[in-house]
């Protein structure tokens, strides 16, 4: 039995230490991608300046055209994550400043993800791996419920998120495969789809009054004098009347309305997210109320 | 509580020691101490079952000593149906009275008599059918003599419900397990690293080979009406792959875990994919179940004995009640239907009994006719198992039409944001593996074990697929 136990513990100091290695391994990988998604392009860079910066959920992704503000001379990036919540827009922010970005203008998408102060499990992951490296990351996932064993268990939070940040990303970005997400500057258009789900029932879902991270991004820009411009974009018709949009402008007056900008099912590819024509025209009123440019 | 999960890692350690070092005394509190675990193991599925469990293994206690009591052939009889009908009375309402109601309103629709069935609001108990077959077994090897009844409940009470082969087996025999858990067990340090070995291969299996091949066989299945004829035929392999890790993984976990608690169970896998017919893969592929359904079924049919149409008769009565076993649906019905009808040329050649011996294979032209023969015989289990996991039959019969019509056979990109082709590489060296280890029970053993248990303890923890868990399939059964 005694050879048994010994037996034992040396597997379990096998097992920690192909965890420890295995960490290492796959947080180097990520450490030097440069050309797979959003976050790592921001968490592996360096000072830049942008006029706009685009953040938001899918509903920021798929509806700003940021060649549009190009070709209107504003350096942009759209840096909204499809999934994402404001728990992702608000850390990617601080990241920037972080990095010591300069920024003229931040355009954030706040409408429906005005209704959690959660993170989106599967857009957070993507920060992970960099949670030894930043302070800023670590700080962000402090208060959540398994910060500890990502922070302090070698692999855990590769295991956890295999799907994001597994062998497979890790193996991807180790051989810098590239992805389609930062094509566009970010932005990514969609189809109008025959088929495309335009229902979408938001009656019961009301925006928190005091967003903790909604004002984070606010204050963030406030200390750094950041234009900050808060939108909510167009849904489809099915959800009109259902005065989401009210509830929000209620509790957050400062934020734009242009939730009747594109109204017509044609322009939307499902009910949340417009196609790319209905972006397009989305995109010209947001660059003419704001930035002046038709 | 899955064997794959942080529960069980809590559970098997503190089990182990109390086992060996305070239960250890003699063999009826070591028995003790299991059934304790073993009831606490299945209550942590549902604790209600537990009394359904105790119930069905007092009946079979109790029935197997009145027939070896029995004076009269009658009283033994009763005794001896007593427990058959109570046992399948007891899967009958819990696994298939549903199915029965249902398909028989549909018959009295299709032939113009309007009826609703009144349908059962149960959950099937998990193990029934696994314990109510340790039962059967049991009470007709004591009706035909063949074995004594087990007087002592304790002893009897593990045999049924010993943790490991609980939910999904293997199915013991009396033969086999009563008379280990009639002796005390003395700990033997080899026969712990050999159960050491065929628990991480188990979970190697599991979780990096059956867990991953699932991603991409839902995402194949699911949307099979939208993608090409290679992902159709990639999915029914990603398929073959995912039942084959999932099950003979669980069954390579359960065996590993008994050794440590120094009992031995029956092996329920012997490299099946590596069959060069049909009738070799039943005898590589749930071996317990195939095994039973051949002693308690095929053989009192008169098994090959009588003739010809006897033994067509036979041979899809077992294969039937076989794929029934798995589960109330037609699918499962004509899956067993199917491999009845890929072991006739076989039986009616009687060459059914060829391949026993283990594959060799040697540079000449019958390795490659060996060679060929082990892929028909795959390819023929995965045309099985379309309809294995198919929702319906009109499903399973239009998915391997599409294969057929639809005539694409490139890379697609699927439904789970992965490439159809991405899992070869790894399913190429799980049987390369597999291939080189298939005259051992498990591939760590042997040479350099401590190199290859780390790499196996690598390859789940880096390969692993945890985000998008899946409970062991057997255990719906």
């Amino acid at each position: 039995m005694k050879k048994f136990l010994i037996y034992t513990v040396k597997i379990i100091v096998i097992t920690a230490l192909i965890a420890v290695i295995l960490d290492a391994l796959y947080t180097l990988a990520f450490m030097q991608s440069r050309n797979r998604g959003k976050v790592e392009t921001v968490v592996n860079s360096k000072a830049k300046k942008f006029d706009v910066i685009i953040l938001g959920s899918s509903r920021a992704n798929n509806h700003f055209v940021a060649q549009m503000f190009e070709d209107k001379g504003l350096k942009t990036f759209n840096y909204g994550m499809s999934g994402g919540h404001l728990f992702e827009a608000s850390l990617m922010l601080k990241l920037m400043i972080e990095r010591k970005y300069t920024i003229k203008n931040v355009i954030l998408e706040a409408d429906l993800n005005l209704s959690n102060e959660h993170q989106a499990e599967g857009i957070a992951a993507l920060f992970l791996p960099y949670i030894h490296n930043s302070e800023t990351i670590r700080k962000h996932f402090e208060n959540e419920e398994d910060y500890n064993e990502l922070y302090y268990v070698p692999f855990y939070r590769y295991i956890k998120y295999d799907g994001k940040i597994g062998f497979r990303e890790a193996f991807l970005t180790a051989v810098h495969k590239k992805t389609g997400i930062l094509d566009n500057l970010g932005y990514r258009g969609l189809e109008k789809h025959k088929n495309g789900n335009m229902k979408n029932n938001i009656v019961n879902l009301n925006p928190l009054p005091h967003n903790k991270y909604y004002e984070e991004i606010k204050n963030i820009c406030k200390a750094n004098n950041i234009n900050f411009i808060s939108v909510m974009t167009p849904m489809c018709e099915n959800v009109k009347g259902m005065n989401y949009f009210d509830k929000v402008k209620k509790a957050y007056p400062e934020i734009y309305n242009y939730e009747n900008v594109v109204t017509e099912d044609k322009y939307f590819s499902s009910c949340g997210h417009m196609s790319d024509a209905g972006s397009k025209v989305f995109t010209a009123r947001i660059l003419k109320d704001f930035f002046g440019k038709e | 509580m899955f064997f794959n999960s942080l529960a069980f890692a809590i559970f098997l350690p503190i089990v182990f020691f109390l086992y060996w070092f305070v239960f250890n005394k003699n063999k009826s509190t070591q028995n003790a101490l299991l059934i304790v675990a073993s009831y606490y193991f299945y209550s942590c599925w549902d604790w209600r079952f537990l009394f359904l469990l105790v119930f069905s293994t007092f009946l079979d206690y109790y029935t197997g000593i009145q027939i070896e009591k029995g004076k009269s052939e009658k009283s033994r009889k009763f005794w001896f149906w007593l427990s058959i009908l109570v046992n399948l009375g007891f899967l009958g309402i819990f696994k298939y009275y549903n199915f029965f109601a249902s398909s028989f309103s549909e018959l009295l629709n299709t032939i113009g008599v309007k009826a609703s069935p009144i349908l059962l609001e149960v959950i099937l108990p998990v193990g029934i059918s696994f314990y109510t077959f340790h039962g059967l077994s049991y009470v007709i090897d004591i009706y035909y003599k063949r074995i004594k009844a087990e007087y002592n409940f304790v002893d009897y009470s593990l045999f049924v419900s010993y943790f490991p082969l609980l939910v999904a087996g293997p199915i013991e025999r009396a033969t086999h397990l009563l008379p280990q858990v009639k002796v005390k067990r003395e700990f033997n340090f080899q026969t712990a690293k050999e159960g050491i070995y065929q628990i991480v291969w188990g979970l190697v299996k599991k979780v990096v080979i059956a867990d991953t091949c699932a991603v991409y066989a839902n995402a194949i299945f699911d949307h099979y009406t939208s993608v090409n004829s290679l992902s159709l035929i990639l999915g029914a392999v990603y398929f073959a792959f995912q039942i084959y890790g999932d099950f003979s993984g669980y069954s390579d976990i359960a065996l590993g875990v008994s050794k440590l608690f120094g009992l031995d169970l029956l092996r329920n896998f012997n490299y099946p994919y590596f069959s060069r017919d049909i009738a070799e893969f039943w005898r590589r592929w749930h071996i317990s179940l195939s095994s039973w359904f051949r002693d308690y079924l095929y053989i009192p049919l008169g098994g090959s004995k009588g003739g010809i149409w006897m033994k067509i008769r036979n041979t899809f009565i077992i294969f039937i009640v076989s794929g029934f076993w798995h589960g109330a649906n037609w699918t499962y019905v004509v899956w067993g239907f199917i491999n009845a009808v890929y072991f006739l040329p076989l039986l009616l050649s009687d060459s059914n009994r060829n391949n026993i011996d283990t594959v060799q294979l040697k540079f000449n032209f019958d390795s490659v006719r060996v060679l060929m023969n082990i892929v028909l015989t795959f390819l023929l289990t995965c045309v099985a198992w379309v309809f294995f996991r198919a929702k319906t039959i009109t499903d399973a019969v239009l998915y391997l039409k599409t294969i057929v019509t639809n005539g694409n056979f490139s890379s697609q990109y699927l439904d789970n944001e992965r490439y159809n082709y991405e899992l070869l590489p790894m399913i190429a060296l799980f049987v390369l593996v597999e291939w080189n280890n298939r005259t051992k029970v498990e591939p760590i053993s042997g040479r350099r074990s401590m190199l290859k248990l780390a790499i196996a303890i690598a390859v789940i923890i880096a390969l692993g697929t945890y985000s998008d868990y899946k409970e062991f399939i057997y255990f719906q059964f």
